[in-house]
């Protein structure tokens, strides 16, 4: 069967796989200052993340809409594909999954739309192993087993240089709890079940680096692995090549979309994996 | 854009006949202006970690595409207008907030198909329909949000037809329903509750329909609601708000016009002037509050004066009184953000209010008062943690001669309490950092166990008595300094033994120093040893807080 992939610009999968397997990005929406922007199309990441501490009011993201959705899965149609996975952001963080619902109503049951419970790569791992199964020739009902299982093995962990975005996100209940934010501090949080977790906080880059580390070395084996950062792509390399750790696929360095980077802020460090 | 603020009764137009295309075209012209007014308000409501970007923006998107596809139409066809709209809110919808708005465009204008106009019952039939639909575009409903809105309208106008058949009487009732419905939102949606807010979506409907009130009442539809209020509403000073930067100043004004107030115009020169405006009336008199930035200080005052009789000024200078509120070593201890039952519970204990602070911040359960000189009971150990709703208790004694007593608080409760045997106030704050406060309690024990060796604690105090301990030679009245609870240094100023500490720290290494400044260290006194501190460790991170700790001048973590 002919399958194509949908997801959104939060999943951060390299451009060379985009190329190689039927994977189509929706982008999402970010605003600044009252003008809407495509997701890595009209604004560089390095710049947004340069700018974004003087960005004033601080910008908001948005979904594409229904329609657009609507008009992507009726071209692939068209295309000839067959059948489309349409997986997105975690529904607990985002309206991408519902809007993408929404559109796929009209197509009875040859769209099926799937909450990864992750962001960026946790997502990405998601969709190449989904896509890479299918190009294999994987059966729709395999290529559902894959998308499920990656789903349960995926992990993002990260330090955020500050909590004041996801603060100001309004979207984690336990960052809006600490309004009084004292000490500078930087958080730990982990990505799971769909939701943002907190893992304490470090006040030092170089602890921070290190508990990282730790974090990523407790998972035991692993399959992929993503070094994640909002421009500051000096310590991720550093990061990678001060982990002795083996994967089967070479691991890549993102700098991570500006939708979920607007609510993150600049200098942040993480990593997503798929645990063996 | 230009619905308003032409104001002029459309009630008329509306109350005697149904209404056609053209009619809900201006509606929902009225609809999205007066959402895009309160847009902020709505934003504001947006603490439900769902919807993708904020509500308010969501919707008015949403709105103004649906406005779009029926902006340059002259279709006079009820049925096919309202069609046109719901293609447009479908096309345009954003966020979750959006979709469920689309879905119900949906539903009205399957509803009132082929209709040339429509009539009350026709419009009670389509909210029902709305409904419906509105329900079934979502996977999982949940209650106290928008849907629930929509449901209670929906039940309103059912029960109401029997009431009344006149469509301006029906909206009027609507509104009220709208009103109440978002307002019992938060006895629906305990997240909503948490927060103390209504639900952001459900607020918006409220608009929606509240702008076509507006409307047809020919009332101003592009000046918020929020901003005329009752008198008696509006305090004199609004200690509490944001202040956005630049704006130093508060200042309010009573004054009695010696005309009838032209709002919009009003509110147009005040904007030129600051922002937070907020206008409230009452027996004819108008109280007006501004924050300005120093230049503009006595603009709104000149400007008011120039309307009517000005009879009470107030300016607060607002920078200063923030600085006021988060500072100070004559406050009380400060607010603790309750913990979640079952959660792992910090007791912290803490010599000064300033440090109170900082560990609030950081998320402790409760604080005990005491240091060097003031240790607590463990009967005041075990009063801050028995009442609390869990039974995972951790304490952070923060000075050596607390832990002991802490050790013995375990002994006598029935939860589980663990000591971790901080002995200075950077250990206690460190270990601080490691609560995760929904994980394993014994692993986030090893862990606090784990990070109280990461940092350095330096401590300056003055000599209480002469005396010699481990080769150092103190005369009373001298300044000492401790590292690590050892005595390294004894000089006769701050600055010198600020130094030496660091030096014997190997500050150099770290990258990180903070101070807590002691309740007896004159304030001038901090921005020197500041720079001379910067000066000598020009690659650290140097952070000052007010720690108010008596007896210790300064308490140093190095990490």
């Amino acid at each position: 069967m002919n399958i194509a992939f949908v997801t959104d610009s939060t999943a951060d999968i390299p451009g060379n796989y985009l190329d190689q397997y039927p994977i189509h990005v929706v982008p999402n929406i970010l605003m600044i200052k009252g003008k809407s922007f495509e997701d890595g199309k009209e604004i560089t990441r390095e710049a947004f993340y340069r700018d974004l501490p003087n960005i004033k009011p601080s910008p908001t993201t948005g979904t594409a809409s229904i329609g657009v959705y609507q008009q992507l899965y009726e071209k692939l149609f068209q295309q000839g594909f067959q059948y489309i996975f349409s997986i997105h952001a975690s529904k607990l963080l985002s309206g991408i999954y519902n809007t993408a619902k929404s559109a796929a109503q009209s197509f009875y049951e040859r769209v099926q739309v799937i909450d990864s419970q992750q962001l960026t790569l946790g997502l990405g791992f998601q969709v190449l192993a989904a896509a890479e199964a299918a190009a294999r020739g994987a059966s729709l009902e395999m290529v559902q087993k894959i998308i499920e299982d990656v789903r349960k093995r995926a992990r993002v962990y990260a330090m955020l240089d500050t909590l004041e975005y996801v603060r100001r996100s309004g979207r984690v209940s336990w960052a809006k709890a600490r309004v009084s934010n004292l000490l500078r501090i930087k958080p730990f949080i982990e990505l799971r079940y769909g939701n943002v977790l907190s893992l304490g906080v470090t006040r030092t880059r170089k602890k921070g680096i290190e508990q990282l580390k730790k974090f990523l070395l407790s998972l035991g084996p692993i399959e992929r692995l993503a070094i994640l950062h909002t421009n500051a792509e000096m310590d991720a390399i550093e990061f990678l090549n001060n982990i002795t750790i083996e994967t089967p696929m070479e691991p890549f360095i993102v700098n991570v979309n500006t939708v979920i980077g607007s609510h993150v802020g600049p200098n942040g460090l993480g990593f997503a994996t798929v645990i063996k | 854009m230009s619905a308003n603020p032409q104001i002029h009764n459309h009630q008329d137009n509306l109350t005697h006949k149904e209404i056609n295309g053209q009619d809900l075209k201006k509606l929902v012209e009225a609809s999205l202006t007066w959402l895009r007014t309160n847009q902020q308000i709505v934003n504001s409501l947006n603490v439900f970690p769902v919807p993708d970007g904020d509500t308010g923006t969501n919707m008015v998107l949403t709105m103004q595409a649906a406005f779009d596809e029926v902006k340059d139409s002259s279709e006079e066809n009820l049925g096919e207008i309202a069609h046109t709209i719901a293609h447009g809110a479908l096309m345009g919808a954003r966020g979750n907030s959006g979709v469920i708005l689309s879905q119900i465009w949906r539903g009205f204008a399957r509803s009132v198909d082929n209709l040339p106009t429509m009539d009350t019952p026709n419009f009670v039939k389509a909210i029902t329909v709305a409904r419906d639909t509105a329900y079934k575009g979502v996977v999982r409903p949940v209650e106290g949000t928008i849907l629930t809105v929509i449901k209670d309208l929906a039940s309103k106008a059912e029960s109401a037809l029997d009431v009344t058949d006149n469509l301006v009487s029906m909206l009027e009732l609507l509104v009220e329903e709208a009103n109440a419905s978002v307002q019992r939102t938060p006895e629906l949606l305990p997240v909503l509750k948490e927060a103390n807010v209504v639900d952001s979506g459900g607020k918006g409907l409220y608009f929606i329909f509240d702008g076509m009130l507006r409307y047809i009442n020919g009332e101003v539809l592009d000046v918020t609601d929020a901003k005329v209020k009752p008198l008696a509403e509006m305090a004199l000073a609004n200690t509490m708000e944001q202040i956005e930067p630049g704006q130093d100043f508060e200042v309010v004004v009573d004054f009695r016009p010696q005309k009838e107030l032209d709002l919009s115009i009003f509110y147009d020169n005040l904007e030129q002037m600051g922002t937070s405006i907020q206008v409230g009336e009452g027996d004819g008199i108008y109280r007006m509050h501004i924050h300005v930035p120093t230049e503009n200080l006595y603009k709104p005052i000149d400007y008011t004066r120039d309307l009517g009789v000005v009879t009470k000024v107030a300016i607060e200078n607002l920078i200063d009184q923030m600085e006021n509120q988060q500072g100070g070593c004559n406050r009380t201890q400060p607010t603790i953000t309750p913990i979640q039952p079952g959660h792992i519970a910090v007791i912290a204990v803490s010599p000064g209010v300033g440090i109170s602070r900082v560990f609030a911040s950081l998320g402790v359960a409760a604080i005990v008062e005491g240091g060097q000189t003031m240790n607590p009971s463990t009967q005041e150990i075990i009063h801050a943690f028995e009442k609390l709703p869990t039974d995972k208790i951790i304490i952070l004694p923060n000075n050596k001669n607390i832990i002991l007593t802490a050790k013995s608080a375990t002994e006598l409760s029935v939860k589980k309490v663990a000591v971790v045997p901080t002995s200075s106030i950077p250990q206690g704050l460190t270990a601080m950092m490691r609560l995760i406060p929904s994980g394993d309690f014994d692993s986030v024990i090893d862990e606090m166990n784990a990070a109280i060796e990461e940092v350095q604690t330096g401590e300056i105090t003055i000599a209480t008595r002469s005396v010699e301990i481990d080769g150092v030679e103190v005369e009373e009245g001298q300044v000492i300094g401790l590292l690590n609870g050892k005595l390294v240094l004894s000089t006769s100023s701050l600055d010198e033994a600020c130094l030496g500490i660091l030096e014997a720290a190997h500050a150099q290494d770290y990258e990180l120093i903070t101070l807590f400044y002691g309740a007896d260290l004159p304030k001038k006194d901090i921005p020197i040893l500041e720079n001379l501190i910067q000066e000598k460790y020009p690659d650290q991170e140097i952070e000052i807080q007010e720690g108010c700790q008596p007896h210790y001048y300064l308490i140093i973590s190095i990490e």
